[in-house]
């Protein structure tokens, strides 16, 4: 798996993104390697998981957060209060802000996404931002 | 509004307690459990809807930590693995113990730890069946988080609910869990391998079930030994 997204990783960070491989490198990546639940690396107060989720080393999750089900974060990530993470991909040393809510969606490694209240589906995120103005959005 | 004013309104109406809110925020707490309550209703008929439209027949088990819920899937499983393909959703706090004992009897499982709520709800379910071919199966268990209480806020959408209680528990748990009792078609009393020598009064457990629910069907059932395990299939038609 670690293959595929470091995969995954390279395809976002082309200039041309070739959106219907991500989208179908994603789909593969959550239908066939994320299985079951491997959760024993976050730091956090019992948030709801639904298989299959997958999640790195050292990853804090804030209060009333439900994740999956189909969900891998990366290691580092910091998950804020009342998120839900649905069908999604994060990467390595994410941060998002409080209630977001996300459904088969991308985070680009070392995003910061410093705001609350985002409700997304279906884009690739990334940046480093205050506000969601700031941030660079790509639909899937 | 304030985050902390937001974060108190959210732990009010964990506790579905309007009577903790203060009178300021009383209307928008009563609201909002109206509101919870009303769309769980129609995510567990959207559900319910779903799974019969791909012929999958239905069913949530409730009951306390201990009372034998685990055991019983794992011994219904056995017996039906050959004739239907089934998946089973596993309630828990915390831990996936329960769905790897039931996954060992030819059934697909799916794990919900539900961190710190007393049960599942409408919403797990939906989130489940929209991630999942529903053409791959023909049998849904749902085994929910193990306490007599939290359960009864929430339906799922199943085709039939199951109240398991244990004769270890006492012959006053029926009585002193109604809620429960009301909104079940099938009351399960278990282990009554124990019953003679804990002497446990059986019989006012069923006669309390029938006073609650004079529609509910009462069978008791040891899932160490298998009695009545047969003939709890039968009543639940599978």
């Amino acid at each position: 798996m670690k293959e595929l997204l470091k995969e995954l990783e390279q395809l976002i960070n082309k200039e041309d993104l070739d959106l219907p491989k991500i989208q179908d490198l994603k789909t593969e990546i959550l239908k066939n390697h994320i299985k079951g639940l491997r959760i024993e690396g976050y730091i956090g107060d019992y948030p709801t998981f639904m298989e299959p989720v997958i999640l790195g080393d050292k990853i804090k999750i804030g209060d009333d957060v439900l994740i999956g089900p189909k969900v891998y974060i990366g290691s580092n990530s910091e998950i804020e209060d009342y998120a839900e993470i649905s069908n999604s991909i994060i990467f390595d040393n994410v941060k998002i802000g409080k209630n977001f809510k996300l459904d088969n969606c991308i985070i680009l490694k070392d995003s910061h996404l410093n705001f609350d209240n985002f409700n997304k589906s279906n884009c690739i995120l990334k940046g480093v931002a205050e506000s969601e103005d700031n941030i660079e959005i790509y639909s899937l | 509004m304030s985050e902390k004013r937001k974060k108190e309104i959210q732990r009010i109406k964990e506790l579905e307690s309007i009577n903790l809110a203060t009178d300021g925020i009383r209307d928008l707490v009563v609201q909002t459990k109206m509101e919870v309550e009303r769309d769980n209703e129609l995510l567990a008929k959207q559900n319910n809807e779903e799974l019969r439209e791909h012929k999958i027949k239905s069913v949530d088990i409730v009951g306390a930590i201990g009372a034998g819920k685990t055991a019983l899937i794992e011994k219904i499983v056995e017996i039906l693995s050959e004739k239907y393909r089934i998946l089973v959703i596993c309630g828990d706090i915390t831990t996936r113990v329960d769905a790897d004992r039931i996954q060992s009897h030819n059934a697909e499982t799916i794990q919900i730890n539900t961190g710190r709520e007393c049960a599942l709800n409408a919403y797990h379910i939906h989130q489940i069946i929209e991630n999942k071919e529903l053409d791959d199966y023909d049998l849904l268990f749902i085994e929910n988080v193990g306490n007599l209480i939290c359960p009864s806020d929430f339906t799922l959408g199943t085709d039939k609910r199951i109240t398991v209680v244990s004769t270890t528990e006492g012959e006053w748990v029926i009585e002193k869990h109604p809620m429960l009792f009301k909104m079940s078609q099938v009351a399960v009393i278990n282990k009554v391998d124990l019953a003679e020598r804990l002497g446990t009064n059986i019989q006012k457990m069923i006669e309390d079930a029938k006073e609650i629910n004079p529609n509910i069907e009462v069978i008791t059932t040891s899932a160490k030994t298998g009695e009545n395990i047969n003939k709890l299939i039968e009543i639940l038609e599978l």
